[in-house]
C-alpha cells in the first residue's frame, strides 16, 4: 500500500515538473504575443477568478462537434437506446469527428480545426495546456462527478483546475494467437522483436510507444525521459527488426480485422482487440509481460473557445454514468473512471484479464501508465520514430 | 485531346491585331476569378509552406527563426531522401505498366468494338460507382493470408503456406494503384485513337502494310499524345499517393506522401513537413513543365 502511494507521488512529481515548464512556454509564448501585437490575450491564460457568466443552455448553438476516437460515437458507444440517448433525446446528435492517435488530434487543432471538445489521453494534457487551447471543467455542473475514482481524477487536475476529466483507462500489451505462437520462456515485450514470425507481428504506428517498449526490455529506469544516444540505439535496433513487422497499425477496426484474417498473429493490443479476437472465436492470449503491461487514461478537454460551454458538460455528464461505465467494459472490456460499477454485471473472463477488481495491478511496477512527455522530447522520438519507418 | 488541342490553337492562332479591343477585357474578366482562386488557395499557401520549411513560420510560436537546417538534413543523405527514390521508382512502375495495360483496352473499344463502343466506355468507368475505400478493402480480402488467392493455393496443394508478399508490401500498393490508374489512363488513350483520321489506315494497307506495319508505323505513332498524356495521368499524382500505401503498404510499401502525412498529422514536424512537401512539390513542376514540352514538340512531328 505505501509502496503504491510513493509510486503516484513519484509519476505526480514528474508530471508537475513537466506542467511548470509547460507554464513556462505558455507564459513566453503570451509575452511573445504582447511584444508582437502590443495587446494582452487574456484568453489563453487561465485565470478562475473572473469567469464569465455562461449563458443558459437554450441559448447556445448546439449541435456539440466532439473530437473523439472511433467506436466512441453515438449510437456506436452504447447502442441505439443506450448510455448516450438521455443526451441525444434532449440535446440532439453531436457531431464525431475522429482523431486516430493523440499525435494527430495534436496537430488537427493546431492547424485550425476548432471542435467543442476532444478526447485525449491524460499524458498529453500538458501538450494542450501549453498550445493554449483549451479551459477547465466546471466539475459542479457533472452530476457523476463524485463518482470518478480519485487518483484518475487527481491526474486530471493542473494549478488546482480539472482540464482533463478521466473517462476511460486501460491496459497496452502483446496479444498473440495461442494456437500458433509459442513464447520463448517467460512472457515478454521482446515477442516483438521474436525472428520466427516474421511477417505476422504488428506494432503500433505511433511515435513513443516503440521506444518505450525497447526500453523497459532492455532495463531503461524511465522508458518515457530517454537520452538522445539511447533512442538512437533503440532507432538503429527497431530499424533491424522493422522486417519482422507485416505493417504498423494505426487503426484498432484495420488490426481486428488483420488479426480475424490471420494475417496478423502478434499484436501490440489494447484490450477491445482482445475481446473483438475472442469474438471471432479465435485462441488469443492478452499477455502479461514480465517488463509490466503498459496503461493508459484517456478522458475529455474543454475547447477554450467553445459555445457549447454546458452542451459539453452534459455530455460528459451522460457519459460519466455508471450506466456508461457498465456499457464499455462489458462491450470493449475497458475501465472506466466511474468505479462505481457492480463487477457482477461483468463477464468474470474480463474481469480477471483486465485486473479490474484489483487497483493495484495496474499501478507500478506491475504496469506503466503513459507518462508526460515534454513537448521537445516528444519530438526528439517522434523524429526518430518517422526514420524507422522511412528506412 | 491533343488533337482538338492543336485544332484550338490554329483557330485561335493569329490573335491581337485585328481583334476588337473589348475582347480583352473580357479575357480578363473571365480569366480573374480562376486565376484569383489559384492565387488564394494555392500560390499563397504553397508560400506558406515555404515559409514553414525555413522555419520563418513555426507550429509553437516563439521558436521561429530563419534557417536552411531542415533542407541541408533532408538533402544529405536523410532516408526521407531514400523513400522519395522509392516511391518515383514505384510511381514508374506503375504508370508504365497501367499503360501498356490500358492500351489494348483503349484500342479495342475505339477502333474494333463499333456498336458497343459507348457501352464498354462505360463500363471501364463503373468501378468509380463503388467508393475508393471499399475497393481498397477488397483488395485486402483478395489478398490476404486467408484470401481469395492464398486460399485457392493452398487448396489446389500449390503452396502449403501462403504467400505473404501479396499484402501489405510494395506489390500490394502497385498492383492496387495500377488497378486504380487503368481507366484513368485508358481515357486519353481512347481520345487519341478515337480522333485517329482512318483514311490513314486504309492508305498504308493500299500500299501493302500488313496490319502489323500499319499499327507501327501508322496507329502508335499517332496515338503518342494520348500514351503521354496518360503516363502523366498516372505518374504524376501516385508520386504523392498517401492512402493506398496507408491502406495495403504495411511495413515495406511505405511511400513518400505517408512520411509527408506523418510529419503533419502524427509526429508535429511542420518544418521537416514542409520540406518534404516544398520538394515534391519543386520536382512535380518540374517533371510537369519537361511532360509538356515534349507533348508540345510531338504535337508538331505529328502535325
Amino acid at each position: 500500500m505505501s509502496t503504491e502511494h510513493e509510486e503516484r507521488n513519484q509519476r505526480r512529481l514528474g508530471r508537475d515538473d513537466f506542467l511548470k515548464l509547460g507554464a513556462v512556454t505558455v507564459g513566453t509564448g503570451v509575452l511573445a504575443a504582447c511584444g508582437a501585437e502590443g495587446a494582452p490575450e487574456p484568453a489563453a491564460a487561465p485565470t478562475g477568478e473572473d469567469e464569465p457568466e455562461r449563458p443558459p443552455i437554450e441559448s447556445e448553438p448546439g449541435n456539440l462537434d466532439v473530437f473523439e476516437w472511433a467506436g466512441y460515437e453515438y449510437p456506436a458507444y452504447g447502442g441505439k437506446n443506450g448510455v448516450l440517448k438521455p443526451y441525444v433525446d434532449q440535446r440532439g446528435k453531436p457531431k464525431f469527428t475522429f482523431l486516430t492517435s493523440d499525435d494527430q488530434a495534436l496537430g488537427k487543432v493546431r492547424a485550425g480545426y476548432r471542435p467543442d471538445m476532444v478526447h485525449p489521453c491524460v499524458d498529453y494534457v500538458g501538450n494542450w495546456i501549453e498550445m493554449g487551447v483549451v479551459q477547465p471543467w466546471d466539475t459542479s455542473l457533472i452530476t457523476n462527478f463524485p463518482d470518478l475514482e480519485a487518483p484518475l481524477v487527481q491526474g486530471g487536475q493542473v494549478d488546482g483546475q480539472q482540464y482533463f476529466l478521466p473517462a476511460d483507462w486501460g491496459f497496452s500489451s502483446p496479444l498473440y494467437r495461442s494456437d500458433e505462437v509459442e513464447p520463448d520462456g517467460e512472457e515478454s515485450w521482446a515477442l516483438f522483436y521474436d525472428d520466427r514470425y516474421e511477417g505476422k507481428i504488428s506494432w503500433w504506428d505511433s511515435p513513443l510507444e516503440n521506444f518505450v517498449i525497447w526500453g523497459y526490455v532492455n532495463g531503461i529506469e524511465n522508458p518515457w525521459e530517454m537520452t538522445d544516444e539511447q533512442l538512437d540505439e533503440a532507432r538503429d535496433f527497431l530499424m533491424s527488426k522493422k522486417h519482422l513487422c507485416r505493417n504498423f497499425w494505426s487503426s484498432q477496426t484495420d488490426l481486428d480485422a488483420d488479426i480475424a484474417a490471420g494475417n496478423i498473429w502478434i499484436a501490440y493490443a489494447w484490450a477491445g482487440s482482445y475481446v473483438a479476437a475472442k469474438d471471432a472465436g479465435l485462441d488469443v492470449v492478452y499477455s502479461e509481460p514480465k517488463e509490466g503491461r503498459l496503461g493508459w487514461n484517456c478522458g475529455f478537454v474543454l475547447m477554450a473557445d467553445t459555445e457549447n460551454f454546458r452542451h459539453a458538460h452534459e455530455f460528459v455528464d451522460t457519459w460519466s454514468s455508471v450506466e456508461s461505465a457498465e456499457w464499455i467494459i462489458n462491450n470493449y472490456a475497458y475501465g472506466h473512471a466511474n468505479t462505481s460499477v457492480n463487477l457482477a454485471n461483468v463477464p468474470e473472463d474480463y474481469v480477471a484479464v483486465f485486473h479490474l477488481d484489483d487497483p493495484e495491478a495496474r499501478q507500478e511496477p506491475n504496469a506503466h501508465y503513459a507518462r508526460p512527455v515534454s513537448t521537445e522530447r516528444r519530438a526528439a522520438y517522434a523524429q526518430r520514430w518517422d526514420e524507422v519507418k522511412a528506412a | 485531346m491533343a488533337v482538338e488541342a492543336r485544332e484550338i490553337e490554329t483557330t485561335a492562332a493569329p490573335p491581337g491585331v485585328g481583334a476588337r479591343p473589348r475582347t480583352g477585357l473580357v479575357t480578363t474578366a473571365l480569366l480573374a476569378p480562376p486565376l484569383l482562386w489559384l492565387v488564394v488557395f494555392f500560390l499563397i499557401p504553397v508560400g506558406f509552406i515555404f515559409l514553414y520549411s525555413v522555419n520563418v513560420f513555426a507550429f509553437f510560436p516563439g521558436t521561429q527563426a530563419f534557417t536552411l537546417d531542415a533542407w541541408k538534413n533532408f538533402l544529405d543523405g536523410s532516408p526521407f531522401l531514400d523513400l522519395f527514390w522509392k516511391s518515383i521508382r514505384m510511381s514508374l512502375i506503375i504508370s508504365v505498366v497501367a499503360v501498356v495495360a490500358a492500351y489494348p483496352i483503349a484500342y479495342y473499344i475505339a477502333l474494333i468494338a463499333s456498336k458497343r463502343k459507348y457501352v464498354l466506355l462505360l463500363l471501364i468507368l463503373a468501378p468509380f460507382l463503388v467508393s475508393y475505400f471499399l475497393r481498397l478493402l477488397a483488395w485486402k480480402v483478395i489478398l490476404g493470408d486467408q484470401g481469395v488467392i492464398n486460399s485457392f493455393l493452398i487448396w489446389t496443394g500449390i503452396r502449403d503456406e501462403p504467400v505473404s508478399w501479396l499484402l501489405y508490401s510494395q506489390f500490394a500498393v502497385i498492383l492496387t494503384l495500377i488497378y486504380v490508374y487503368i481507366p484513368f489512363v485508358a481515357l486519353p488513350i481512347f481520345a487519341s485513337l478515337e480522333s485517329l483520321d482512318r483514311r490513314l489506315l486504309e492508305a498504308a494497307s493500299d500500299l501493302g502494310a500488313s496490319r502489323w506495319q500499319a499499327f507501327r508505323k501508322v496507329t502508335l505513332p499517332l496515338s503518342v499524345p494520348g500514351v503521354i498524356a496518360a503516363f502523366i495521368f498516372v505518374f504524376i499524382p501516385t508520386i504523392g499517393e498517401y492512402f493506398t500505401p496507408l491502406l495495403v503498404g504495411g511495413v515495406d510499401g511505405t511511400m513518400f506522401g505517408n512520411a509527408i502525412a506523418d510529419q503533419f498529422g502524427q509526429s508535429l514536424n511542420w518544418l521537416n513537413g514542409s520540406v518534404l512537401s516544398f520538394f515534391l512539390l519543386v520536382v512535380v513542376a518540374v517533371l510537369m513543365s519537361i511532360f509538356a514540352r515534349f507533348l508540345t514538340v510531338r504535337r508538331v512531328a505529328t502535325g
